[in-house]
This record gives structure tokens, C-alpha cells and sequence, in this order.
């Protein structure tokens, strides 16, 4: 590209090939501008949207966009080379993360300040007098903005160079940068003395941590070819578990060091305080002791156990550490529920049961104490062996070079998030991770049994969803026709009873249709999905109701001798009921796709004819997906109607169909990891946008995220190892994603 | 040369395919023409002809892909299994009767490994549904380490142990090949059809598939039905040739018998019989006659088209 840059003697300057690119990107800008933004007139000024839009100050804005588009077209091959450098990656998603922390997210849920962004809380935070001088210091608001270009500056600096002193400065720099910005929230948390569930400073703190970690990868990888996740699977063959305890380590010190325990009104109580607050009451010693003394100890303890275990590769002290790691976990949720159940006898804050009014140091702490749990598990059966790295893409695919313990550690890390945010979030955020985020998990890991394993097309899924939701409603007696008094049923007994209902609708729809391939399938189920909608609607004798639906469905109880549990309304109970369901489907999935029917699957979906011809018989495989997926499906609508209280037609239309096959394709079809992250990503965006742009501009933006996705990365998120290999060929020899180095070279090479 | 040894006695030997008389039509073409043959247990019967002769046809028809319109198919494919009609027989179902079959256009599940693509074929014949597979039950892990170990061995046998873990994709022409055949081998065949094996290897592979093609049979006591183009692999390895040339059966016998052959000669050089014979006294050693890179299908290329076979 960079001959064309040349001009010949002679030639116009139309013909350069330079000033068509130029203005191809500011005409890119000027719609970029047109589009975002107010777009209404009104009836006296037609005209005003588009003055504003193009003629307002903040065109200057789009034309910056412009003119870094086209440099980036230009001397994008320049940059080629540096991009595969170790590091690269982890500097821009740490600079985007940064960036989404200071410009989108909240800092705070006080109402004092208006809208909690970042810009207005410095605004804020800058003038108020009582606010400790370093913080105050740190909102003073060109600073952040300042310090975070100066550490990316140099991260870049580092990378670019290769300057193993210089990048052991952006280390430092960037970790006291991080620290410095969640200790200065954490103030001002304390100073507004209201509960606080904001992300904006934990995320900024990980991305000033990811913006390191660049800097370590520079600093620590000697060879020239080395990328960044050659890194990663350098440092899990060096020590497993080792990344384990580090996260811990930060999890651990915000936790014990800055982090609320205890958050009733006008309280931010850190560990400390709350030991004071509660040493005059009449807590059970244990808890006391666990706030004063113990808890710190157990952390250090265990901390240095299972570095210890990790740095010695040795399976008995690893176990020890695991122990040690669980132990400590028990013992810190027993104190949190010790002080909350004190408190909300005590009535503080209107706390009505145990669990209530608690910071996020407990629960930063319970993570912190599980993952050193787990990490000790992973070096325990990690083994003595070193890991060989995968040298081929193919190697990769075929699930060779496994770094030791590296799954096993994403897969806690994941469990980790899963357990102990969600006490941590706002109620509007658990609210929409149980109805939300968890429900089109279940459903996008069922649709991936159909469309990923066993590739049929299935645009009518949402309709067993309904089917089980509906089912539900019958046996509970929510609908106009109701069931033998014997035969009523709480909602959680209903879920076996879905379970066969949909399984016989997956069938019978699967039976005269699955000789159809492909589209024709997809046409025919799009058509079931609506039936079963229409018949919800509009049927002889009513028995759905109609459009009206059903409602009053009780929520979901057990009553076994002493034992009461009645989930209610709590959006977090919900959760962890879905977590037990999801990881037992998820456990049950996973092994269904080891097993000879997963093959078999991909067989079919490879090659049907070579399939048949080797004895699977195609037709009971294809309906076992549709039956199995059907039922996953249905064990959602149980949960959806039961924690909603009432549906109608409504929630199934093929809109929803269509968005779990998205969920699905967008995560990566054939992978159960992949449909979760897909699932989750895509229900969490439309909510997180909620609070950035117009809710008319919101499917915009989700589009043109799925759109990047296809482009980028078409084998989606997470993509499945059977099926990256159709994408990408089987003869990939550059690799790029892997590295030629074997395990445990590299490490310490600062050179 | 082979032949010796296995003279065929028609009235004693157990007949494994019983074609009689099938005619299979696409539309208005022909494609197979009132063929009859038998196929006998133990031996390694090959058919040839030149392209578009209805060889394939033929193996679709055995194994149920193609349904012919007139005569019938009996098989008794493991030994001792009473005869059974296979015309409307499901694909599956003729497999699991004991018919195993490799494909011209090598038809595997590319982004299964080596070791899957077998373990596919072996756990065929296994019982384990989806509820034991999702609680992991003792049976279904005792299988599965069962179909592993069997999928081990067959690798072995084929040579491509070592590339057990490989994407089958990702694997060289001629392993994918001598892959296909472990996968076929994987169901515990009686009878194994061979479609073009040798096509697009070369000739140190083609002896080693010689080898194979031999063990199969006498080791393994599998009935090998074998679609050949090079002549030298086919005269060194079948027992028994049958000739297709437009759909019809010109000549049946011994290979030395078919070398001299003066219509299957004809046949194969379009030219008059006598001339044929002539010219084949000059080069005793017929060697790929056919044209071979019709054959170098490439792994996209879906094939079993009806009418892919029809001149």
C-alpha cells in the first residue's frame, strides 16, 4: 500500500489514489455524525437536526474519527508488524477498558451526584473540602485523564522499544495509577456514606492492571516472535496456579484493605471499622475474632500456603492449601452472615433477614478465599510435568499442548464471578442477570445442542420455551382449564414434567421434518415456533387465555420436613437457583459431547452421507438434539414463569427465536462455553446501554457489535474447536495465535 | 499374483452379495443395466471399467444409497448370517448388516481427529444412550474406553497411530484415505467396499495399500469388494474381476483371464477387439489406464451426485 503513496510527476491529484481515501473518510464521519445523535427537527426548523449535527462544534468530533481511519488505512502495514508483539493485545483492551471506565460507566449510586459518571463525580469530588487530600487530588479533572495517557504512553513506549527498564516503569505505574483510582473512590464512597454497588472504579482498576500486565509481557519475553498469548500459556507452564493466587492477591488486599464489609445507612464500614462497630455487641466470638484477627491471618495464611504450593509444584502442599482455601471460606461467610443477622435483628437500614446490608469486602474476600482454594486444587492435579505448548493451529484444535490447569482456572475464575458477584451488584443489575442473562444462558446452551453439535437450523426454538412455561402454568393451575386436584404441582416438580413434554414436542415436531436439510428446516420450524405462539393466542375453549396469559403462577418453594426454602422475590435467591440448574446442565452437556452421541453429532453435521454409511443412524441422532435441546429449553420456561409470575404470549415471538440463534453464533456455534459468553454478552449489552444512548439507537449499536464479531472473529467468541477448523482451513501454518516456544523457556529472559 | 490360491468353486463357497438382474435409471439414463453377480465369501472381488461404467452406481445400489428399479440384492454379510434383501434397506441398516464402505471423493468428518473419526464407526455397534452418557454411568464409560482402545488398534493397523490426535482434515491425502478404511473397519464389517482406494497416492503408498488390502482380507477375514483404476494394484491384489462398461456386465473371471479379455481390452481403449489385443501384446503390463485425474476429486467436492456416473 505504501507505493501508492508516491505520486508520479504529472499525475492530477484526482487520480491519487490518497484523496479519494481521504475523503472517503470524512464522508465516513459526516454520516457517523448524521446518525448519532438527535435526529428530530421540529415543526417550525426542519432543518435542525441536521445543523446540529453538522454544523455544531461537535463535527470537529466525527472528523477525528475520520482522519484516524484513514491513517489507519495508510499506514496500517507499517503497524503490521508491531501488532503480534506481546503485549499489544492486553495494552488496547486495557486502554478500552480504561477508557469505558472513565467516559461510561458510574462511579457512584449517590444521589448527590447527579448521574455518577466519572467527569461529573471529579467535577464534584475536586471542590468538596472534607475529601482526603489524595483523592482529592486525583479527581482534580484533567489528572486522570493525564495519568492514564502518561501509563499507556509508556506501555506503548515500553512495547515499541523493547525496553525491559522502561516497562517494569509502566508496571509500577500503571498498578499505583489503578490503586491510587479505587482507593480515591473508596473515599469518596466513605465520605457520601451511602451503599455503593458502582463498577466504574473496579473496571478502571483492571484495565490500569491489563495495561501492566502489557507491560510484563514486554519486560519478561525474549523472543522476537513471542505474542502475548504465548505469554499467558508461558506463565500457566511455568507454575500453574501461580495466576490464580495473584488474582486473589488483588481480590485479597482491596478486600481486607479499602473494600466496605458493612454498608447499612450512613455506614461504609472497611474490615476495621466494622470489628470496632460490632466488638460492644453481642457477636458470636468466632465473627469477632474473624474480624479482628483471624480473617487477616487465614488470608496471609493461605495466600502464602498456596504460593508456596504453586512456586513447589508440590501436590501435598497444594491440597493443604486447598483445604485452607475452603476452610477460610466457610469461616468468612459465617461471620458476614454473623454480623448481617446481628444487624437485621437490630433493624438497621430496614435490613429484613441475614445477607442483608453487607459491603463488598466479604464478598471480595469469599472470592479471593476460593480461588486460593481452587488454586491450590489446580496445582494439586496439575501434576509434576511441565506442559508442552501447542506449535500448530492444529495442534490447538486437536487439543494438544494443553497448558496444565489452565481451563480448570478460567472455568474457577468464572464460578468465582458467578458466586460472589451478583450479592455485589445493584438490584436492578441481579434482576437482570436471573431474568435476563441467566434464562438466554439456559436457552442458548440448549439451541447450541441443536444448531452447534448437530447443525440444524432450528428458528422456532423460543416454542418450547413457551411449551414449557405453559406446562407450568397448567400444573400449577394458573390457566382457565386446571388440573386434577392431584395432580397440582409446585413449580419446581413441574420441571420434569416440562422436561417430558417438550421432549415428546422436540420429537414430534423432529419426526416428519428432520429429512429436511438446512434452510428447509429452518423455514419449518420458524413456521412451528409461530404456531405454537398463535395457538397461545387464539385457541377453541381458551384454554391459555388468549393474549391475556396466564398469571399468579406461585414462585417456586420446597417444603421438606424442616427444611422451608421459598425463593419470593429476590432476584439473588433466583440466581443461585438458576446457577444449580445451569451447572448441571452445563456438567450433564459436557459429557453428552464427549460421549459417541456428540460424535455422532458432529458426524451428521459434517457428513450425513458418510455418517449413514457408517452405521449412525441419522434420523434417531437428529431427534435425540432436537429432544435434548427442546427439553433444556423447556426447563427454562418452568424457571421463566415461575420467577415472572405470569406470561402470555408475548414473550415468545420469533423476534426471541432469532436472538438465541444469534446468542449462539455470535459465542460460537458447537461450543458450550461459547453459547454461554454469547448469551450473556449479548442480554448483558442492551441493559448496560440503557444508561449510554437513546433507547431508539440501542439495537444499533448491538448490531453493529454482532457485525464487528462476524467480521473480526467469525468463529465467534469462543469458538469450538471442531468447528474453528471448518473456518479457518486445517493447513493454518501461521499461527499467529500461538507460539513456537516450549514451556517454561522465556520466563525471567528479561533480556 | 494371488489368484491361485482361491480358485473360485461357485457351488460350495458362501455367497456374500447376490446381485441378480438390476437395472438402476436416472431419468432416462441407464446407469446400471441388468447386471447379475455374486460375490463370494472370503475373497477379494474387484470391479472395473472405464469411467462412467456404473462402478459406483453399483456400490451406492449395495449399500442403499441408490434404490434400483428392477431385480434384487440379497447380503449375508457376516459369515453365518442368513441371506437378507437390501433394496429399500436404509443406509444404516446395511452397515450395521455388516456392510462397511469407503467413498471415491474421500468423505470424512474433517474437523473430527483421527482417533474420533474411528471411534465414530466403532460406537455404532454400542449400546449407551444419551441419559447414561449425561450421568456417566459405569457401562457407558466401560464402552467408551472400549471404542477408544478398538480405535487405537484399527489405527495401528492402518499406520496412523501416531496420528491419532490429528484433525482428520489436516492429515495427508493418502492417510485420509487409509483413515476412511479404519472408520469402515471401525463397524466390524463382514464385507468392506473399497471405492477407488489408490486414487491420488502414490506408488509406494499403493503398495503399502496393497499390503492392507491383504491383511484386511486374510487376516481380518473380511470380504473385500474393490473399485480400482491402476491395474497393476488391482491384478496384484483381487482374486476375481467383474468388468462394467456402459451400465453392463461385459466379462467376469480370473485376473489373467481379464488381461487377455479381448472386449474388456475394447472396452477400456475404445478400439476394435482384435486391434486391442494386438497392441496389448506389446505392453503386456497394462498400468493405469483410466484417466487418472478425473479422480484427484478434491475433499469439497460433496460427489454421489446421481448421474455423476453416467456418460
Amino acid at each position: 500500500m505504501s507505493a501508492s503513496i508516491q505520486r508520479r510527476p504529472g499525475e492530477r491529484l484526482r487520480d491519487n489514489p490518497l484523496v479519494g481515501r481521504a475523503l472517503g473518510c470524512l464522508a465516513l464521519s459526516f454520516v457517523l455524525a448524521l446518525m448519532i445523535g438527535k435526529q428530530e427537527g421540529t415543526q417550525q426548523d426542519f432543518g435542525l437536526a441536521f445543523r446540529e449535527a453538522i454544523l455544531g462544534p461537535r463535527i470537529v468530533w466525527f472528523l477525528l474519527i475520520g482522519v484516524l481511519v484513514f491513517l489507519l488505512l495508510t499506514f496500517g502495514p507499517r503497524v503490521q508488524p508491531y501488532v503480534h508483539r506481546p503485549g499489544i493485545r492486553p495494552l488496547a483492551i486495557g486502554g478500552l477498558t480504561v477508557v469505558v471506565a472513565f467516559s461510561l460507566l458510574k462511579w457512584t449510586d449517590s444521589t448527590v451526584v447527579s448521574d455518577g459518571k466519572f467527569s461529573t463525580l471529579s467535577e464534584a469530588a475536586s471542590k468538596t473540602g472534607q475529601l482526603a487530600p489524595l483523592a482529592r487530588t486525583f479527581f482534580t479533572p484533567p489528572l486522570p485523564w493525564v495519568l492514564f495517557v502518561v501509563a499507556f504512553a509508556v506501555a506503548a513506549a515500553a512495547i515499541v522499544l523493547r525496553k525491559a527498564a522502561l516497562s517494569w516503569v509502566g508496571v509500577a505505574l500503571s498498578v499505583l495509577v489503578g490503586l491510587w483510582a479505587w482507593y480515591s473512590h473508596s473515599l469518596v464512597v466513605s465520605l457520601l456514606g451511602t451503599p455503593d454497588h458502582s463498577t466504574g472504579a473496579l473496571v478502571a482498576l483492571l484495565g490500569f492492571l491489563a495495561i501492566a500486565a502489557a507491560c510484563a509481557a514486554t519486560a519478561l519475553s525474549a523472543e522476537e516472535s513471542a505474542n502475548t498469548r504465548g505469554f499467558v500459556n508461558r506463565i500457566f507452564a511455568w507454575r500453574p496456579g501461580m495466576p490464580l493466587v495473584a488474582v486473589a492477591l488483588v481480590l485479597g488486599v482491596m478486600a481486607f484493605a479499602i473494600a466496605t464489609w458493612f454498608s447499612p445507612s450512613n455506614q461504609n464500614a472497611t474490615l476495621v471499622d466494622t470489628a470496632s462497630l460490632f466488638s460492644s455487641t453481642g457477636l458470636a466470638p468466632l465473627a469477632k475474632a474473624y474480624l479482628s484477627w483471624l480473617g487477616y491471618l487465614l488470608f496471609v495464611l493461605s495466600l502464602a500456603l498456596a504460593a508456596f504450593a504453586a512456586y513447589r509444584r508440590d501436590p501435598r502442599l497444594a491440597w493443604g492449601a486447598a483445604v485452607l482455601g475452603l476452610v477460610s471460606l466457610v469461616l468468612n461467610l459465617v461471620a458476614l452472615y454473623s454480623i448481617s443477622a446481628l444487624g437485621a435483628k437490630s433493624a438497621f437500614d430496614g435490613a429484613n433477614g441475614p445477607w442483608d446490608n453487607l459491603g463488598t469486602g466479604g464478598w471480595l474476600a469469599s472470592a479471593a478465599f476460593l480461588l486460593l482454594a481452587g488454586a491450590g486444587y489446580v496445582v494439586a492435579t496439575a501434576g509434576r510435568e511441565r506442559g508442552t505448548i501447542a506449535r500448530t493451529q492444529s495442534d490447538v484444535l486437536a487439543g494438544i499442548g494443553k497448558i496444565p490447569g489452565m481451563s480448570k482456572a478460567l472455568i474457577l475464575l468464572v464460578v468465582a464471578g458467578a458466586l460472589f458477584y451478583p450479592p455485589m451488584a445493584t438490584p436492578f443489575w441481579q434482576k437482570v442477570l436471573v431474568s435476563e442473562i441467566g434464562i438466554y444462558v439456559l436457552l442458548a446452551i440448549g439451541l447450541n445442542v441443536v444448531v452447534g453439535w448437530a447443525g440444524l437450523l432450528d428458528l422456532g426454538f423460543i416454542a418450547f420455551y413457551a411449551i414449557g412455561s405453559y406446562t407450568t402454568a397448567y400444573f400449577v393451575g394458573a390457566l382457565p382449564i386446571q388440573p386434577p386436584e392431584w395432580m397440582r404441582l409446585s413449580p419446581l416438580l413441574c420441571i420434569p414434567i416440562a422436561i417430558v413434554v417438550c421432549l415428546i414436542a422436540g420429537v414430534s415436531l423432529g419426526y416428519p421434518t428432520l429429512r429436511l436439510r438446512g434452510d428447509y428446516l429452518a423455514i419449518v420450524t420458524l413456521g412451528f415456533g409461530e404456531i405454537i405462539r398463535i395457538v397461545a393466542v387464539n385457541n377453541p375453549g381458551n384454554f391459555t387465555n388468549g393474549p391475556k396469559g396466564a398469571f399468579g403462577i406461585p414462585t417456586p418453594a420446597i417444603h421438606l420436613g424442616p427444611i422451608h426454602i421459598d425463593w419470593g422475590q429476590s432476584s439473588l435467591q433466583y440466581w443461585y437457583l438458576l446457577l444449580v440448574i445451569t451447572g448441571l446442565v452445563i456438567l450433564a452437556f459436557n459429557r453428552l459431547e464427549q460421549s459417541r452421541l456428540g460424535r455422532a453429532w458432529a458426524a451428521i453435521r459434517e457428513d450425513e452421507i458418510a455418517a449413514q454409511a457408517t452405521g449412525v443412524n441419522t434420523r434417531n441422532v437428529k431427534l435425540l438434539a432436537f429432544a435434548i435441546g427442546a427439553s433444556t429449553s423447556g426447563v427454562a420456561g418452568v424457571f421463566f414463569a415461575s420467577q415472572i409470575g405470569y406470561i402470555n404470549p408475548d414473550n415468545f415471538v420469533l423476534n426471541n427465536s432469532i436472538l438465541v440463534v444469534a446468542y449462539v453464533v455470535f459465542g460460537g456455534m458447537g461450543s458450550l462455553p461459547g453459547a454461554m459468553a454469547g448469551a450473556a454478552v449479548l442480554t448483558w449489552l442492551p441493559e448496560f446501554l440503557k444508561d449510554q444512548v437513546p433507547a431508539e439507537d440501542r439495537q444499533m449499536w448491538i448490531g453493529a457489535v454482532i457485525l464487528l464479531m462476524m467480521i473480526f472473529r467469525p468463529a465467534g467468541l469462543v469458538p469450538a474447536r471442531r468447528r474453528t477448523a471448518e473456518l479457518h482451513g486445517f493447513d493454518d501454518a501461521s499461527s499467529a495465535e500461538t507460539s513456537a516456544v516450549p514451556a517454561g523457556e522465556g520466563m525471567g529472559g528479561t533480556k | 499374483m494371488s489368484a491361485e490360491a482361491t480358485q473360485p468353486t461357485t457351488s460350495t463357497r458362501e455367497v456374500v452379495f447376490d446381485v441378480r438382474n438390476i437395472t438402476l435409471r436416472f431419468g432416462g439414463v441407464t446407469s446400471i443395466n441388468d447386471v447379475s453377480l455374486q460375490m463370494y465369501r472370503d475373497e477379494i472381488l474387484a470391479v472395473i471399467g472405464p469411467n462412467g461404467a456404473g462402478k459406483t452406481s453399483l456400490f451406492n445400489s449395495l449399500t442403499g444409497v441408490y434404490t434400483p428399479q428392477e431385480g434384487t440384492i440379497t447380503l449375508a454379510g457376516r459369515s453365518g448370517d442368513t441371506p437378507q434383501r437390501v433394496i429399500g434397506q436404509k443406509t444404516h441398516v446395511i452397515n450395521h448388516m455388516g456392510v462397511a464402505r469407503t467413498f471415491q471423493n474421500i468423505r470424512l468428518f474433517p474437523a473430527l481427529t483421527a482417533l474420533e473419526n474411528v471411534k465414530v464407526g466403532v460406537e455404532t455397534r454400542m449400546k449407551a444412550g444419551p441419559v447414561s452418557a449425561m450421568l456417566g454411568l459405569p457401562h457407558q464409560r466401560r464402552e467408551e474406553r472400549e471404542s477408544t482402545s478398538r480405535a487405537y488398534e484399527l489405527l495401528t493397523l492402518v499406520g496412523l497411530r501416531s496420528r491419532a490426535n490429528e484433525l482428520a482434515g489436516s492429515l495427508a491425502y493418502g492417510e485420509q484415505r487409509r483413515l476412511e478404511i479404519a472408520r469402515a473397519l471401525g463397524t466390524s464389517p463382514g464385507v468392506i467396499l473399497l471405492d477407488e482406494p489408490a486414487a491420488g497416492t502414490n506408488p509406494v503408498e499403493k503398495r503399502d495399500l496393497a499390503d492392507l488390502i491383504r491383511l484386511i482380507n486374510r487376516e481380518l477375514d473380511i470380504s473385500v469388494l474393490l473399485i480400482e483404476h491402476d491395474m497393476k494394484l488391482v491384478m496384484s491384489v483381487a482374486d476375481r474381476l467383474v468388468v462394467l462398461n456402459f451400465g453392463s456386465l461385459i466379462a467376469e473371471g480370473l485376473p489373467e483371464e481379464i488381461q487377455k479379455n479381448p472386449a474388456v481390452i475394447a472396452a477400456y481403449l475404445g478400439t476394435s477387439a482384435e486391434e486391442a489385443v494386438a497392441e496389448v501384446e506389446n505392453q503386456p503390463e497394462l498400468h493405469v489406464i483410466a484417466d487418472d485425474t478425473s479422480n484427484m476429486t478434491s475433499l469439497e467436492d460433496a460427489g454421489a451426485t446421481p448421474g455423476e456416473e453416467t456418460p
